[in-house]
């Protein structure tokens, strides 16, 4: 389960699952499974890592959670991005930016 | 912010579990339900659709789990549930239980008791104001040849200077203290009095709670005269009154007033009661060499230790150059008022620390023996936990719990052991031991003993439980028995562990050995005197500096001693100014006529007051010529009685009776030598007779105010106090008296070295015993181990004789290397010890060859009984057990 990269899945994990709700607040399924679709299948969320993931961003008050139905008319808890979290979301999204942009040039310069 | 919120959402897990989980529940299923639904659409059976879910996306269970772990509340969980486990193991084996608390807490109490004991003395800040800003002024020898009697005293004009030519102080004083007779009522008594200059109290930044300090004028030679009371006099002799001031107390024939009282706690020196202005050189004729005074200071606030002592000593090496005749060779030595006043204490106290250390290592390793032993019975339940999933952290993590919660019981028994220790320490310890009524437990105490146990619970738990830890499942789960899974390894493990214990048992029990041989020479050291039935009464009669009021103390003295003589039960009475074991004064000496520069030359002599009688009454042997008689009066030729160092010194085999020596004492003139006694080891037990030039009472009757009168009695001599008491104050009601007998006085020059053998020679005992339980469970053990092994041997034939011999030979065999490797240490580590002994060696051979014996003979009788039951197995039942 913690495998040797858990922090680099973790912190990209983490990252997408605030994208997901950045659009709309969605329940744990729904978000699995638009990161599958919105990554093209390259990313397949295992349940622990996501649920793990809620409780520490939820403690952390990134995203905070309510019980809605859906709409098929099953309750489910909905997570919803707080203020916090948008902020955490613009800024990360900056960060990786820089980021992939500056390995980008490391690999091209070789 | 994020920390609360994690902290609330942990405790709401911990305290509403049920909810939490029940949320995790339904939140986990719906996760489920809503995959397999998509898959059913797409044509799955339900079944189908739920199993191709669980694979895809794992075990929700193992999820459900990874989540409830992932938060600390989880951590606290399982803490909580290792504790009650551990408390359940605990209680399950009482047995096992109370020896490894017994002993541990043995090891964390005596470590306890001795680290409060270091804590008061050593390591406490003093309870003064800024206490590192105040040091010590003493005086020193660039040569390293110092007075006798106090080779660290300064004489006031190298005081003034010092005081007026130095920038790093803050403050400087001098003073000096002794018990004087004080009148407080109609009785007189001693009371500790200290002399002390005008900026004492700035030096520890006191202020009088009552009243004020010193005026200039009191202060100033001739001065109206005034006194200053500590709190505790305040209370006790005035019963705490506001209105004491102006109250007054006669001391030296005078009336002294009550100027002010010093707040509670406060008795700068050693314990004065008393302060008194010295009164400065009347004109500035005192002389350099009279050095009768010690030194503080305070530093400025940022002046370092070292640059204090950089301007002192180019102050000192001035004086020097300016005043050759007084003050060549003399240097001065700043010091941390603290660290002065621990002085060589601070060595034995950390020996014996270390000692006690060791005491606890022992304590560890046997305790890990123990864990071992029931590591091996727990093989099963380890493996099982092992079995349904426990990773190797997680059962280290349990195991070392359970020694944890050991510790700590122990830890608590050891407080309350430490805390009865504490009191036996202080009531055991020599006088001189500065600072130990202060001794008790504080927070720093709480946190040693925390620590210590945290720190033990690891030395013993940490290396069963990896040991535990690492079994093979297999085996183990297969075997199903708890016998010869992990044996060797375990066996080896403990056996390496017994050892360890036997080595430091032998080098405790060398140190002890060592102090204890020494500690039997210093009592059979030939004293000089008999000091057996010898009681001892000082009596100070109050005067001013006049010959009259010298002359009566001097009257006072010999009608006291007339009628101590004719006392039924009295078998001698002398007085002496410092009875052995004390030295009072010393100086220089000449024989035949005095040079003409009396400060350069002359060899040390020890100098005494004594009256008729006391030669005989201390049992010191008149080796030739005459004791003083009543008739050596002031008016009469001066005369004076050697002892034999002095002879040897100074006579090379001549006669010395009728020639002349002269001691300047209190006066220049030379005196007859008119008879020669044996020596006497004036500084206690430990040290050489110094040459000693007994002077008579009549003839010096300026010094002779305060004299111990002693008294040489067929029986007990304490039986003598209240008559002696009595007949003093009929005689002259003012004169304070205390009682001592010459056996305590010498019980208390010893008293250091009596301390640490007895602390040594403990802990080693403690040491012995450990090792020696060490030793039986091991070999219990391995009998257990072997009984099977052993019930074929003597199936085959051989004899219980055979059987004993191999028991008890695999025992000497683990003393054995365990002697060798302590020996070896032990020869390195009582080094430390050199300065300590007396007339022993760091390496004596009849110490070490002893202490091999005691141990031989330890393992032996610990192995004896695991090597009987050996002997008894009966070969049907052991080899019925196969």
């Amino acid at each position: 389960m913690a495998d040797k990269s858990s922090d680099l899945v973790q912190g990209t994990l983490d990252m997408l699952i605030l994208k997901t709700l950045a659009l709309e607040p969605m329940h744990g399924y729904g978000i699995a499974v638009r990161i599958e679709q919105v990554s093209q299948g390259v990313f397949r969320v295992n349940a622990g890592s996501l649920f793990i993931a809620f409780q520490r961003l939820q403690r952390a008050g990134i995203i905070r959670s309510e019980w809605r139905a859906t709409e098929n008319s099953r309750r489910a808890k909905y997570y919803v991005l707080t203020e916090q979290g948008r902020k955490r979301l613009n800024s990360e999204t900056r960060e990786w930016g820089r980021q992939v942009a500056a390995i980008a040039r490391i690999l091209e310069a070789s | 912010m994020s920390l609360v919120r994690n902290i609330v959402s942990g405790l709401r897990s911990l305290f509403r579990k049920e909810r939490v989980e029940g949320e995790l529940d339904e939140e986990l299923r719906g996760f489920l339900d809503m995959a397999a639904e998509e898959r059913m659409k797409q044509g799955m059976s339900r079944k189908g659709a739920l199993r191709a879910v669980r694979l895809e996306r794992g075990s929700l269970e193992v999820a459900k789990e990874v989540v409830r772990s992932a938060g600390w509340e989880s951590f606290m969980e399982t803490l909580w549930q290792d504790l009650r486990f551990a408390l359940r193991m605990l209680r399950k084996n009482p047995g096992f239980t109370a020896v490894a608390v017994l002993t541990l807490s043995l090891g964390i109490g005596a470590n306890t008791a001795v680290f409060s004991v270091v804590n008061a003395v050593l390591l406490k800040p003093l309870s003064y104001r800024d206490p590192d800003r105040i040091v010590t002024l003493s005086g020193s020898s660039t040569t390293g040849e110092a007075p006798l009697a106090a080779p660290k005293q300064i004489s006031i004009p190298d005081f003034q200077d010092w005081h007026d030519q130095s920038n790093s102080f803050e403050a400087m004083a001098y003073y000096n203290s002794r018990e004087f007779a004080v009148m407080p009522g109609s009785e007189a008594e001693y009371a500790q009095t200290a002399v002390v200059s005008p900026e004492f109290l700035r030096v520890f930044a006191v202020e009088p709670i009552v009243g004020r300090f010193f005026t200039a004028e009191e202060l100033k030679p001739g001065g109206g005269g005034a006194l200053i009371i500590s709190h505790a006099y305040w209370q006790s002799h005035f019963g705490g009154d506001p209105r004491v001031l102006g109250q007054t107390v006669r001391m030296f024939g005078r009336t002294l007033p009550i100027v002010g009282v010093l707040p509670s706690g406060f008795h700068f020196p050693g314990m004065t009661d008393l302060w008194l202005p010295a009164i400065g050189p009347a004109g500035g004729t005192l002389s350099r060499s009279a050095q009768n005074w010690l030194a503080v200071g305070r530093l400025k606030p940022g002046v370092a230790l070292e640059r204090a002592q950089t301007e002192m000593t180019s102050i000192a090496r001035r004086l020097e150059q300016q005043y050759p005749q007084s003050n060549k060779s003399r240097s001065v030595t700043v010091a941390r008022m603290r660290d002065e006043m621990v002085g060589d204490v601070r060595f034995t106290l950390y020996l014996l620390l270390g000692a006690v250390s060791v005491v606890l290592l022992i304590a560890s390793a046997n305790t890990a023996t123990l864990l071992l032993g029931k590591a091996t019975a727990r093989t099963r339940e380890v493996a099982v936990r092992a079995a349904i999933g426990a990773s190797q952290g997680r059962i280290v993590r349990q195991l070392i719990t359970e020694s944890l919660v050991l510790a700590l019981v122990a830890g608590l028994l050891g407080l309350l052991l430490a805390y009865g220790g504490a009191k036996g320490l202080v009531a055991l310890a020599p006088a001189n031991l500065p600072r130990l009524a202060e001794t008790g437990v504080d927070r720093w105490v709480l946190a040693f003993t925390l620590g210590i146990s945290l720190a033990t619970s690891l030395l013993f738990g940490l290396v069963p439980a990896l040991y535990a830890s690492k079994i093979d499942l297999n085996d183990a789960l297969k075997l199903g028995g708890t016998r010869s899974v992990i044996g060797g390894g375990m066996l080896r493990m403990r056996g390496v562990l017994v050892v360890a214990e036997i080595a430091l048992a032998v080098v405790l029990l060398s140190g002890a050995g060592l102090l204890i041989k020494s500690f039997i020479a210093l009592h059979n050291v030939a004293l000089g005197f008999r000091p057996e039935n010898v009681l001892v009464m000082r009596a100070t009669v109050p005067r001013r500096f006049t010959p009259e009021e010298a002359q009566r103390a001097n009257q006072v003295f010999k009608d006291v001693l007339s009628q101590v003589a004719s006392l039924p039960g009295v078998l001698a009475a002398g007085a002496t100014m410092a009875p052995p074991g004390h030295v009072e004064s010393s100086g220089s000496y000449w024989v035949d006529h005095m040079p003409a520069q009396p400060d350069l030359t002359g060899s040390t002599v020890v100098l005494s007051i004594v009256a008729p009688g006391t030669f005989a009454a201390l049992g010191i042997p008149l080796k030739s010529g005459r004791d003083f008689n009543d008739s050596d009066t002031y008016d009469r030729p001066f005369v004076a009685v050697v002892n034999e160092a002095l002879v040897r010194k100074s006579f090379f085999g001549q006669n010395p009776l009728g020639r002349t020596i002269f001691c300047p004492f209190d006066s220049f003139k030379g005196m007859e030598i008119i008879g020669v006694v044996g020596d006497v080891r004036q500084f206690g037990p430990a040290r050489e007779p110094m040459p000693e030039c007994y002077m008579t009472y009549q003839q010096h009757q300026y010094n002779g105010t305060t004299l111990s009168i002693v008294v040489r009695t067929a029986g007990n001599p304490t039986t003598l106090t209240e008559t002696l008491r009595r007949l003093t104050h009929e005689r002259s009601p003012d004169v304070p008296v205390k009682f001592t007998t010459m056996e305590a006085t010498l019980s208390e020059n010893v008293a250091a070295s009596r301390f640490r053998t007895l602390l040594f020679g403990i802990f080693a005992g403690l040491a012995v015993l450990l090792a020696m339980a060490g030793v039986y469970g091991v070999m219990a053990y391995a009998v257990g181990q072997r009984s099977s092994e052993i019930g074929v041997r003597m199936a085959l034939g051989a004899s219980t004789r055979s059987v004993l011999r191999l028991i008890l030979g695999q025992g000497l065999v683990l003393g054995g290397v365990g002697l060798a490797l302590g020996l070896t240490a032990a020869t390195a580590g009582t080094r430390l010890l050199t300065t300590m002994l007396f007339r022993v060696r760091p390496n004596d051979a009849v110490v070490y060859l002893a202490v091999a014996v005691l141990l031989g003979m330890v393992a032996l009788v610990a192995s004896y009984v695991p090597a009987r039951r050996a002997s008894k197995v009966d070969p049907l039942t052991a080899l019925r057990h196969e």
